[in-house]
Protein backbone atom coordinates (compact mmCIF):
# COMPACT_ATOMS: atom_id res chain seq x y z
CA UNK A 1 0.00 0.00 0.00
CA UNK A 2 1.48 3.30 -1.09
CA UNK A 3 1.94 6.35 1.73
CA UNK A 4 -1.64 7.91 2.25
CA UNK A 5 -2.28 10.63 -0.30
CA UNK A 6 -6.02 12.20 1.07
CA UNK A 7 -6.86 13.50 4.29
CA UNK A 8 -8.91 10.37 5.43
CA UNK A 9 -6.00 8.24 4.48
CA UNK A 10 -3.64 10.67 6.76
CA UNK A 11 -5.83 10.77 9.41
CA UNK A 12 -6.31 6.96 9.52
CA UNK A 13 -2.51 6.51 9.49
CA UNK A 14 -1.74 9.23 12.35
CA UNK A 15 -4.16 11.36 14.83
CA UNK A 16 -1.72 14.40 14.15
CA UNK A 17 -1.65 15.62 10.16
CA UNK A 18 0.72 18.05 10.59
CA UNK A 19 -0.37 20.51 7.33
CA UNK A 20 -3.66 20.45 8.33
CA UNK A 21 -3.64 21.98 12.04
CA UNK A 22 -7.37 21.74 13.80
CA UNK A 23 -8.87 25.35 14.44
CA UNK A 24 -11.95 24.93 17.11
CA UNK A 25 -13.80 27.62 16.93
CA UNK A 26 -16.62 26.47 19.61
CA UNK A 27 -15.67 24.64 22.62
CA UNK A 28 -16.32 25.10 26.36
CA UNK A 29 -14.18 24.26 29.59
CA UNK A 30 -14.86 22.82 33.42
CA UNK A 31 -17.65 20.33 34.16
CA UNK A 32 -21.46 21.57 33.74
CA UNK A 33 -25.12 20.66 34.78
CA UNK A 34 -26.78 17.45 33.82
CA UNK A 35 -23.29 15.72 32.56
CA UNK A 36 -20.23 14.16 33.84
CA UNK A 37 -18.14 14.58 30.90
CA UNK A 38 -14.63 12.89 31.60
CA UNK A 39 -12.63 15.58 29.87
CA UNK A 40 -14.04 18.30 31.90
CA UNK A 41 -10.67 17.09 34.14
CA UNK A 42 -7.96 19.80 32.95
CA UNK A 43 -5.49 17.20 32.82
CA UNK A 44 -7.69 14.66 30.57
CA UNK A 45 -8.68 17.92 28.63
CA UNK A 46 -5.17 18.69 27.57
CA UNK A 47 -4.14 14.94 27.23
CA UNK A 48 -7.06 14.87 24.73
CA UNK A 49 -5.89 18.29 22.62
CA UNK A 50 -2.36 17.22 22.59
CA UNK A 51 -2.99 13.76 21.36
CA UNK A 52 -5.05 15.54 18.37
CA UNK A 53 -2.87 18.41 17.83
CA UNK A 54 -5.11 21.00 18.48
CA UNK A 55 -3.50 24.19 17.51
CA UNK A 56 -6.46 26.68 18.99
CA UNK A 57 -9.32 25.89 20.59
CA UNK A 58 -11.66 29.04 21.64
CA UNK A 59 -13.46 28.13 24.69
CA UNK A 60 -16.02 29.88 26.84
CA UNK A 61 -16.12 28.47 30.41
CA UNK A 62 -19.15 26.28 31.41
CA UNK A 63 -19.35 28.11 34.73
CA UNK A 64 -18.97 31.94 32.68
CA UNK A 65 -22.06 31.27 30.69
CA UNK A 66 -23.97 29.28 33.16
CA UNK A 67 -23.18 30.90 36.69
CA UNK A 68 -23.03 34.80 37.04
CA UNK A 69 -21.04 34.90 40.12
CA UNK A 70 -18.26 32.20 39.07
CA UNK A 71 -18.55 35.01 35.78
CA UNK A 72 -15.95 35.62 33.16
CA UNK A 73 -12.94 35.42 35.74
CA UNK A 74 -12.70 31.88 34.62
CA UNK A 75 -12.43 32.20 31.09
CA UNK A 76 -9.20 34.12 31.93
CA UNK A 77 -7.72 31.36 34.46
CA UNK A 78 -8.43 28.81 32.01
CA UNK A 79 -6.88 30.64 29.03
CA UNK A 80 -3.80 30.76 31.29
CA UNK A 81 -3.73 27.02 32.27
CA UNK A 82 -2.99 26.68 28.28
CA UNK A 83 -2.05 29.36 26.44
CA UNK A 84 -0.21 27.98 23.70
CA UNK A 85 -3.85 26.25 22.77
CA UNK A 86 -6.94 28.25 24.41
CA UNK A 87 -8.38 31.57 23.74
CA UNK A 88 -12.10 32.75 24.91
CA UNK A 89 -15.08 34.70 24.39
CA UNK A 90 -16.32 36.88 26.65
CA UNK A 91 -19.40 35.20 28.26
CA UNK A 92 -22.81 37.39 27.33
CA UNK A 93 -25.42 37.29 29.87
CA UNK A 94 -27.94 40.58 29.27
CA UNK A 95 -30.18 39.53 32.26
CA UNK A 96 -28.02 41.34 33.99
CA UNK A 97 -27.13 44.69 32.37
CA UNK A 98 -24.78 45.81 34.79
CA UNK A 99 -22.97 42.32 34.95
CA UNK A 100 -22.57 42.55 31.12
CA UNK A 101 -21.08 46.42 31.12
CA UNK A 102 -18.35 45.87 33.88
CA UNK A 103 -17.38 42.45 31.49
CA UNK A 104 -16.93 44.77 28.65
CA UNK A 105 -15.08 47.35 29.99
CA UNK A 106 -12.76 44.49 31.80
CA UNK A 107 -12.39 42.86 28.02
CA UNK A 108 -9.14 45.17 27.06
CA UNK A 109 -7.60 44.05 29.80
CA UNK A 110 -6.78 40.19 28.67
CA UNK A 111 -5.86 40.67 25.26
CA UNK A 112 -3.91 37.20 25.43
CA UNK A 113 -7.16 35.77 26.58
CA UNK A 114 -10.36 37.19 24.56
CA UNK A 115 -10.94 37.01 20.97
CA UNK A 116 -14.65 38.17 20.86
CA UNK A 117 -18.04 37.24 22.64
CA UNK A 118 -20.31 34.68 23.28
CA UNK A 119 -24.12 34.58 23.64
CA UNK A 120 -25.99 31.68 24.56
CA UNK A 121 -29.74 33.00 24.37
CA UNK A 122 -31.62 29.87 24.53
CA UNK A 123 -30.53 28.89 27.96
CA UNK A 124 -30.16 32.38 29.20
CA UNK A 125 -33.86 33.14 27.64
CA UNK A 126 -33.41 36.14 26.16
CA UNK A 127 -33.15 37.29 22.24
CA UNK A 128 -29.98 37.97 20.51
CA UNK A 129 -31.50 41.42 19.69
CA UNK A 130 -33.07 42.14 23.06
CA UNK A 131 -32.38 45.77 23.66
CA UNK A 132 -30.10 44.65 26.96
CA UNK A 133 -27.78 42.73 24.28
CA UNK A 134 -27.33 46.10 22.73
CA UNK A 135 -23.96 47.26 24.46
CA UNK A 136 -22.35 44.16 23.59
CA UNK A 137 -23.25 44.08 19.39
CA UNK A 138 -22.25 48.00 19.47
CA UNK A 139 -19.16 47.23 21.13
CA UNK A 140 -18.71 44.05 18.45
CA UNK A 141 -19.60 46.00 15.84
CA UNK A 142 -17.43 48.91 16.25
CA UNK A 143 -14.20 46.45 16.74
CA UNK A 144 -15.08 43.97 14.46
CA UNK A 145 -14.84 41.28 17.06
CA UNK A 146 -15.99 37.69 16.64
CA UNK A 147 -19.07 37.12 18.42
CA UNK A 148 -20.56 33.45 18.65
CA UNK A 149 -24.20 32.88 19.26
CA UNK A 150 -25.68 29.56 19.89
CA UNK A 151 -28.13 29.39 17.22
CA UNK A 152 -31.43 26.65 16.92
CA UNK A 153 -33.97 26.19 14.39
CA UNK A 154 -37.88 27.30 15.73
CA UNK A 155 -36.10 29.25 18.87
CA UNK A 156 -37.18 32.35 19.59
CA UNK A 157 -34.21 33.50 20.80
CA UNK A 158 -31.63 32.52 18.77
CA UNK A 159 -33.72 31.31 15.43
CA UNK A 160 -33.56 32.97 11.96
CA UNK A 161 -35.56 36.42 12.65
CA UNK A 162 -33.43 36.97 15.65
CA UNK A 163 -30.05 36.45 13.91
CA UNK A 164 -31.11 37.79 10.69
CA UNK A 165 -31.79 40.89 12.66
CA UNK A 166 -28.35 41.25 14.39
CA UNK A 167 -26.63 40.24 11.08
CA UNK A 168 -28.40 43.35 9.34
CA UNK A 169 -28.10 45.94 11.84
CA UNK A 170 -24.19 45.43 12.96
CA UNK A 171 -22.68 44.44 9.56
CA UNK A 172 -19.48 44.85 11.06
CA UNK A 173 -18.93 41.98 14.06
CA UNK A 174 -17.89 38.71 12.71
CA UNK A 175 -20.40 36.50 13.70
CA UNK A 176 -20.71 32.54 14.16
CA UNK A 177 -23.76 31.10 13.90
CA UNK A 178 -23.26 28.42 16.47
CA UNK A 179 -24.78 24.95 16.01
CA UNK A 180 -26.09 26.96 12.41
CA UNK A 181 -29.37 27.23 13.27
CA UNK A 182 -29.31 23.38 14.03
CA UNK A 183 -32.04 21.61 11.85
CA UNK A 184 -32.66 24.81 9.49
CA UNK A 185 -29.09 24.32 7.12
CA UNK A 186 -30.90 25.77 4.21
CA UNK A 187 -31.64 29.25 6.76
CA UNK A 188 -28.48 29.02 7.69
CA UNK A 189 -27.01 29.00 4.61
CA UNK A 190 -28.97 31.64 3.29
CA UNK A 191 -27.88 33.80 6.12
CA UNK A 192 -24.41 33.23 5.60
CA UNK A 193 -24.55 33.70 1.57
CA UNK A 194 -26.50 36.98 1.89
CA UNK A 195 -24.12 38.58 4.80
CA UNK A 196 -20.55 38.90 4.19
CA UNK A 197 -20.23 39.15 8.55
CA UNK A 198 -21.92 35.61 8.64
CA UNK A 199 -20.01 32.06 9.25
CA UNK A 200 -21.75 28.55 9.75
CA UNK A 201 -20.18 26.82 12.89
CA UNK A 202 -20.26 23.08 12.62
CA UNK A 203 -20.44 21.31 15.53
CA UNK A 204 -24.14 20.17 14.42
CA UNK A 205 -22.61 18.45 11.13
CA UNK A 206 -21.72 15.12 13.70
CA UNK A 207 -25.26 14.71 15.04
CA UNK A 208 -27.42 14.86 11.68
CA UNK A 209 -26.01 13.15 8.19
CA UNK A 210 -26.62 15.86 5.30
CA UNK A 211 -27.04 18.89 7.06
CA UNK A 212 -23.38 19.93 6.43
CA UNK A 213 -23.81 18.73 2.81
CA UNK A 214 -26.32 21.35 2.53
CA UNK A 215 -25.11 23.96 3.74
CA UNK A 216 -22.07 23.64 2.05
CA UNK A 217 -24.37 23.53 -1.73
CA UNK A 218 -25.86 26.57 -0.24
CA UNK A 219 -22.75 28.87 0.81
CA UNK A 220 -19.16 27.47 0.05
CA UNK A 221 -16.91 26.09 2.52
CA UNK A 222 -15.33 29.40 3.10
CA UNK A 223 -18.50 30.22 5.13
CA UNK A 224 -18.07 26.94 7.04
CA UNK A 225 -16.38 26.56 10.17
CA UNK A 226 -15.15 23.87 12.33
CA UNK A 227 -16.09 23.62 16.11
CA UNK A 228 -16.89 20.50 18.29
CA UNK A 229 -18.14 21.59 21.81
CA UNK A 230 -15.31 19.90 23.46
CA UNK A 231 -15.39 19.08 26.12
CA UNK A 232 -18.54 17.46 24.83
CA UNK A 233 -17.38 16.12 21.49
CA UNK A 234 -14.56 14.63 20.99
CA UNK A 235 -11.88 15.44 18.09
CA UNK A 236 -11.07 12.09 16.59
CA UNK A 237 -15.23 11.84 15.88
CA UNK A 238 -15.21 15.50 15.25
CA UNK A 239 -13.38 15.26 12.20
CA UNK A 240 -13.92 12.20 11.14
CA UNK A 241 -17.01 13.88 10.62
CA UNK A 242 -15.41 16.56 8.31
CA UNK A 243 -13.58 13.51 6.70
CA UNK A 244 -16.80 11.67 6.20
CA UNK A 245 -18.91 14.26 4.55
CA UNK A 246 -19.43 14.58 0.69
CA UNK A 247 -16.59 17.52 -0.49
CA UNK A 248 -13.31 17.73 -1.47
CA UNK A 249 -10.21 18.02 0.96
CA UNK A 250 -9.75 21.48 -0.34
CA UNK A 251 -13.01 21.90 1.49
CA UNK A 252 -12.11 20.03 4.51
CA UNK A 253 -8.99 22.42 4.84
CA UNK A 254 -10.87 25.58 4.58
CA UNK A 255 -13.56 24.15 7.59
CA UNK A 256 -10.93 22.72 9.88
CA UNK A 257 -8.35 25.74 9.35
CA UNK A 258 -7.83 28.37 6.72
CA UNK A 259 -10.95 29.75 7.65
CA UNK A 260 -10.68 29.93 11.24
CA UNK A 261 -7.42 30.96 10.90
CA UNK A 262 -8.61 34.25 8.73
CA UNK A 263 -11.38 35.09 10.85
CA UNK A 264 -8.62 35.09 14.27
CA UNK A 265 -5.81 37.16 11.77
CA UNK A 266 -3.43 34.16 12.64
CA UNK A 267 -0.66 33.24 10.02
CA UNK A 268 -1.29 30.84 8.00
CA UNK A 269 0.92 27.75 8.10
CA UNK A 270 0.56 27.51 4.31
CA UNK A 271 2.15 30.93 3.51
CA UNK A 272 -1.12 32.10 1.72
CA UNK A 273 -0.91 35.27 4.41
CA UNK B 1 -8.43 -1.95 11.83
CA UNK B 2 -11.25 -4.15 10.13
CA UNK B 3 -14.61 -3.19 11.96
CA UNK B 4 -17.80 -5.26 12.15
CA UNK B 5 -20.96 -3.27 12.78
CA UNK B 6 -23.73 -4.39 15.42
CA UNK B 7 -25.71 -0.95 14.22
CA UNK B 8 -26.45 -0.77 10.43
CA UNK B 9 -29.80 0.42 9.35
CA UNK B 10 -30.99 -0.42 5.57
CA UNK B 11 -34.03 0.31 3.65
CA UNK B 12 -35.53 3.52 2.97
CA UNK B 13 -36.94 5.46 5.93
CA UNK B 14 -40.96 6.77 4.99
CA UNK B 15 -38.73 10.47 5.80
CA UNK B 16 -35.90 10.06 2.85
CA UNK B 17 -32.59 9.86 5.43
CA UNK B 18 -29.47 11.89 3.66
CA UNK B 19 -27.39 8.59 2.43
CA UNK B 20 -29.30 6.28 3.12
CA UNK B 21 -28.70 2.54 1.18
CA UNK B 22 -31.93 0.67 -0.01
CA UNK B 23 -29.75 -2.88 0.13
CA UNK B 24 -26.90 -4.53 1.32
CA UNK B 25 -24.62 -4.13 -1.65
CA UNK B 26 -25.27 -0.38 -1.79
CA UNK B 27 -24.52 -0.05 1.94
CA UNK B 28 -21.37 -1.59 1.75
CA UNK B 29 -20.96 0.26 -1.30
CA UNK B 30 -21.32 3.68 0.83
CA UNK B 31 -19.03 1.94 3.50
CA UNK B 32 -16.32 1.29 1.04
CA UNK B 33 -12.82 3.07 2.07
CA UNK B 34 -14.26 3.19 6.04
CA UNK B 35 -12.99 0.06 6.74
CA UNK B 36 -15.99 -1.31 8.35
CA UNK B 37 -16.67 -4.59 5.99
CA UNK B 38 -18.99 -6.62 7.56
CA UNK B 39 -22.07 -5.92 9.72
CA UNK B 40 -25.36 -6.80 11.36
CA UNK B 41 -28.40 -5.08 9.50
CA UNK B 42 -31.94 -3.69 10.92
CA UNK B 43 -34.58 -2.79 8.23
CA UNK B 44 -36.16 1.01 8.44
CA UNK B 45 -39.68 -0.59 7.45
CA UNK B 46 -39.47 -2.64 10.83
CA UNK B 47 -39.87 1.02 12.50
CA UNK B 48 -41.48 2.51 9.89
CA UNK B 49 -43.64 -0.55 8.22
CA UNK B 50 -44.10 -2.97 11.48
CA UNK B 51 -41.83 -5.97 12.19
CA UNK B 52 -43.55 -8.87 9.87
CA UNK B 53 -42.80 -6.69 6.31
CA UNK B 54 -39.41 -5.23 8.27
CA UNK B 55 -38.48 -8.71 9.14
CA UNK B 56 -39.20 -10.25 5.82
CA UNK B 57 -37.22 -7.60 4.59
CA UNK B 58 -33.88 -8.19 6.47
CA UNK B 59 -34.57 -11.98 5.89
CA UNK B 60 -34.15 -11.15 1.81
CA UNK B 61 -31.91 -8.13 2.45
CA UNK B 62 -29.19 -10.11 3.84
CA UNK B 63 -29.24 -13.53 1.45
CA UNK B 64 -26.76 -14.56 -0.10
CA UNK B 65 -23.92 -12.11 1.20
CA UNK B 66 -22.06 -12.91 4.01
CA UNK B 67 -21.14 -9.43 4.55
CA UNK B 68 -24.55 -9.28 6.54
CA UNK B 69 -26.30 -10.86 9.31
CA UNK B 70 -29.58 -9.78 10.66
CA UNK B 71 -31.94 -8.09 13.31
CA UNK B 72 -35.61 -8.82 13.58
CA UNK B 73 -37.78 -7.15 15.52
CA UNK B 74 -40.16 -8.63 18.45
CA UNK B 75 -43.27 -7.75 19.30
CA UNK B 76 -45.83 -9.50 22.07
CA UNK B 77 -46.37 -12.88 21.85
CA UNK B 78 -50.07 -12.52 23.35
CA UNK B 79 -51.22 -10.59 19.80
CA UNK B 80 -48.29 -11.28 16.92
CA UNK B 81 -48.70 -14.82 16.37
CA UNK B 82 -47.64 -15.04 13.15
CA UNK B 83 -44.03 -13.29 13.78
CA UNK B 84 -43.43 -14.88 17.67
CA UNK B 85 -43.68 -18.90 16.26
CA UNK B 86 -43.23 -21.76 18.23
CA UNK B 87 -39.99 -22.37 16.26
CA UNK B 88 -38.74 -18.59 16.01
CA UNK B 89 -35.57 -19.20 17.36
CA UNK B 90 -34.80 -22.22 14.15
CA UNK B 91 -36.16 -19.52 11.53
CA UNK B 92 -33.87 -16.92 13.06
CA UNK B 93 -31.36 -20.01 12.39
CA UNK B 94 -32.12 -20.66 9.51
CA UNK B 95 -32.44 -16.89 8.24
CA UNK B 96 -29.28 -15.80 9.52
CA UNK B 97 -30.81 -13.61 11.99
CA UNK B 98 -28.52 -13.32 15.40
CA UNK B 99 -29.87 -10.81 17.04
CA UNK B 100 -33.35 -8.78 17.63
CA UNK B 101 -34.34 -4.96 18.03
CA UNK B 102 -37.38 -4.05 20.14
CA UNK B 103 -39.12 -0.73 19.17
CA UNK B 104 -41.28 -0.53 22.26
CA UNK B 105 -42.42 3.24 21.17
CA UNK B 106 -43.47 2.48 17.60
CA UNK B 107 -45.09 -0.85 18.01
CA UNK B 108 -46.94 0.48 21.88
CA UNK B 109 -46.23 -2.17 23.94
CA UNK B 110 -44.19 -2.47 27.40
CA UNK B 111 -41.17 -4.30 26.81
CA UNK B 112 -40.89 -6.35 30.24
CA UNK B 113 -42.33 -9.78 31.64
CA UNK B 114 -45.54 -9.05 31.65
CA UNK B 115 -45.40 -8.70 28.04
CA UNK B 116 -42.88 -11.25 27.02
CA UNK B 117 -42.63 -14.21 30.07
CA UNK B 118 -40.56 -16.85 29.25
CA UNK B 119 -40.05 -15.51 26.07
CA UNK B 120 -37.37 -13.24 27.07
CA UNK B 121 -35.90 -15.77 29.42
CA UNK B 122 -35.11 -18.52 26.24
CA UNK B 123 -33.53 -15.30 24.62
CA UNK B 124 -31.29 -15.18 27.67
CA UNK B 125 -30.36 -18.70 28.28
CA UNK B 126 -29.79 -18.68 24.37
CA UNK B 127 -27.66 -15.65 24.78
CA UNK B 128 -29.33 -13.87 21.71
CA UNK B 129 -28.30 -10.47 21.90
CA UNK B 130 -31.08 -7.53 22.12
CA UNK B 131 -30.02 -4.18 20.56
CA UNK B 132 -31.99 -1.41 22.48
CA UNK B 133 -31.68 1.84 20.57
CA UNK B 134 -32.11 5.34 22.44
CA UNK B 135 -32.70 7.07 19.36
CA UNK B 136 -35.34 4.79 18.32
CA UNK B 137 -37.62 4.00 21.25
CA UNK B 138 -35.68 2.92 23.92
CA UNK B 139 -36.08 5.18 27.18
CA UNK B 140 -33.64 5.09 30.02
CA UNK B 141 -36.57 4.19 32.79
CA UNK B 142 -37.39 1.25 30.56
CA UNK B 143 -34.03 -0.38 30.12
CA UNK B 144 -33.79 -0.05 33.68
CA UNK B 145 -36.91 -1.68 34.43
CA UNK B 146 -36.64 -5.02 31.69
CA UNK B 147 -32.83 -5.45 33.01
CA UNK B 148 -34.24 -5.50 36.24
CA UNK B 149 -37.09 -8.27 35.54
CA UNK B 150 -34.17 -9.66 33.27
CA UNK B 151 -31.19 -10.08 34.36
CA UNK B 152 -28.94 -11.90 33.08
CA UNK B 153 -30.48 -10.97 29.15
CA UNK B 154 -27.80 -9.69 27.01
CA UNK B 155 -29.07 -6.30 26.32
CA UNK B 156 -26.54 -4.10 23.71
CA UNK B 157 -27.46 0.10 23.97
CA UNK B 158 -27.00 1.48 20.39
CA UNK B 159 -27.17 5.27 20.07
CA UNK B 160 -26.47 6.33 23.23
CA UNK B 161 -27.30 9.66 23.02
CA UNK B 162 -25.87 13.48 21.90
CA UNK B 163 -25.52 14.08 25.54
CA UNK B 164 -22.96 11.86 27.00
CA UNK B 165 -24.73 8.94 28.92
CA UNK B 166 -22.57 7.70 31.50
CA UNK B 167 -24.49 9.02 34.62
CA UNK B 168 -27.54 6.24 32.96
CA UNK B 169 -25.29 3.84 31.12
CA UNK B 170 -22.30 3.04 33.93
CA UNK B 171 -24.47 2.08 36.75
CA UNK B 172 -26.17 -1.08 34.63
CA UNK B 173 -23.20 -1.90 33.45
CA UNK B 174 -21.88 -2.42 36.95
CA UNK B 175 -24.71 -4.39 38.19
CA UNK B 176 -25.53 -6.71 34.47
CA UNK B 177 -22.77 -8.50 33.24
CA UNK B 178 -24.25 -8.92 29.92
CA UNK B 179 -24.95 -5.19 28.79
CA UNK B 180 -22.95 -3.59 26.25
CA UNK B 181 -22.40 -0.57 24.98
CA UNK B 182 -22.49 0.38 20.87
CA UNK B 183 -19.77 2.59 20.46
CA UNK B 184 -20.62 5.57 18.20
CA UNK B 185 -21.76 7.98 20.43
CA UNK B 186 -19.69 7.19 23.35
CA UNK B 187 -16.77 8.10 20.91
CA UNK B 188 -18.83 11.19 20.10
CA UNK B 189 -18.00 12.43 23.46
CA UNK B 190 -14.27 13.84 24.19
CA UNK B 191 -12.35 10.99 26.27
CA UNK B 192 -16.00 9.00 26.09
CA UNK B 193 -14.37 5.32 24.87
CA UNK B 194 -11.34 5.51 27.00
CA UNK B 195 -13.05 6.22 30.18
CA UNK B 196 -15.62 3.18 29.80
CA UNK B 197 -12.84 1.19 28.87
CA UNK B 198 -10.98 2.10 31.70
CA UNK B 199 -13.70 1.62 34.12
CA UNK B 200 -15.54 -1.62 32.72
CA UNK B 201 -12.90 -3.01 29.80
CA UNK B 202 -12.94 -3.41 26.44
CA UNK B 203 -14.88 -6.39 26.50
CA UNK B 204 -18.33 -4.36 27.45
CA UNK B 205 -18.25 -1.94 23.92
CA UNK B 206 -18.83 -3.01 20.58
CA UNK B 207 -17.86 -1.21 17.32
CA UNK B 208 -21.04 0.74 15.66
CA UNK B 209 -21.22 3.67 13.40
CA UNK B 210 -25.28 4.59 14.04
CA UNK B 211 -25.22 4.21 9.45
CA UNK B 212 -27.31 5.81 7.82
CA UNK B 213 -27.89 8.84 10.48
CA UNK B 214 -24.30 9.53 11.66
CA UNK B 215 -20.96 9.57 9.44
CA UNK B 216 -19.17 5.96 9.36
CA UNK B 217 -16.17 7.89 9.04
CA UNK B 218 -16.60 9.38 12.49
CA UNK B 219 -17.22 6.12 14.46
CA UNK B 220 -14.56 4.81 12.61
CA UNK B 221 -11.93 7.34 13.32
CA UNK B 222 -13.29 7.67 16.94
CA UNK B 223 -11.97 4.62 17.96
CA UNK B 224 -9.31 4.23 15.30
CA UNK B 225 -7.48 7.25 17.58
CA UNK B 226 -9.15 6.14 20.66
CA UNK B 227 -6.11 6.48 23.61
CA UNK B 228 -6.50 2.18 23.82
CA UNK B 229 -3.81 -0.65 23.60
CA UNK B 230 -4.10 -2.49 20.26
CA UNK B 231 -5.74 -5.37 21.71
CA UNK B 232 -8.93 -3.24 22.80
CA UNK B 233 -9.40 -1.59 20.00
CA UNK B 234 -9.59 -5.29 18.19
CA UNK B 235 -12.03 -6.28 21.01
CA UNK B 236 -14.59 -3.27 20.15
CA UNK B 237 -14.11 -3.49 16.28
CA UNK B 238 -14.89 -7.09 15.96
CA UNK B 239 -13.38 -9.34 18.74
CA UNK B 240 -16.40 -8.69 20.93
CA UNK B 241 -19.09 -8.81 18.46
CA UNK B 242 -17.79 -12.01 17.13
CA UNK B 243 -17.33 -13.77 20.17
CA UNK B 244 -21.08 -12.90 20.89
CA UNK B 245 -22.56 -14.11 17.98
CA UNK B 246 -20.37 -17.37 18.27
CA UNK B 247 -22.13 -17.71 21.41
CA UNK B 248 -25.77 -17.57 20.17
CA UNK B 249 -27.69 -21.24 20.63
Amino acid sequence: MGSPTTLWEQFCSQPIVEDCPLYDMHGHWGSTTGICLPAAQFETARRLLERSGVKRLVICHHHALFSPEAGNATNVAAVRQLPEILRAYLAINPNYPELMAQDLADYDRYPEVYVGLKMLADYHRIAVDAPDAAPAWEMANARGLLVLLHTWGGSRYDGYEQVKSVLERYPNAKVLLGHSLFGEWEHAAELAADYPNCYLELTAASLERGGMETMLRGVGSEKLVFGTDFPWFGYPYCVGTILGANMTDENRRNILYRNAQRLLGEASHEGEG
Amino acid sequence: MNCVDINLQIGRSQVPQYGQASTVAELFQALDGTGITRGVVWHAAQRDGGPDVGNALVNQAIAGDDRALGCWAIVPPHTDHDLMTDDFFDRMRAERIVALRAFPEAHRYQLGRVTFGSFLDEVAERRVPVLLSLRFGADWPGVYRLLAEYPTLTVVLCDLGLWGQDRQSWPLLAEYPNVYLESSLVSLEAGGLEAVVQAYGAERVLFGSGFPFHYPHAAVLGLLQAELTEVDREKIASGNLRRMVEEVA
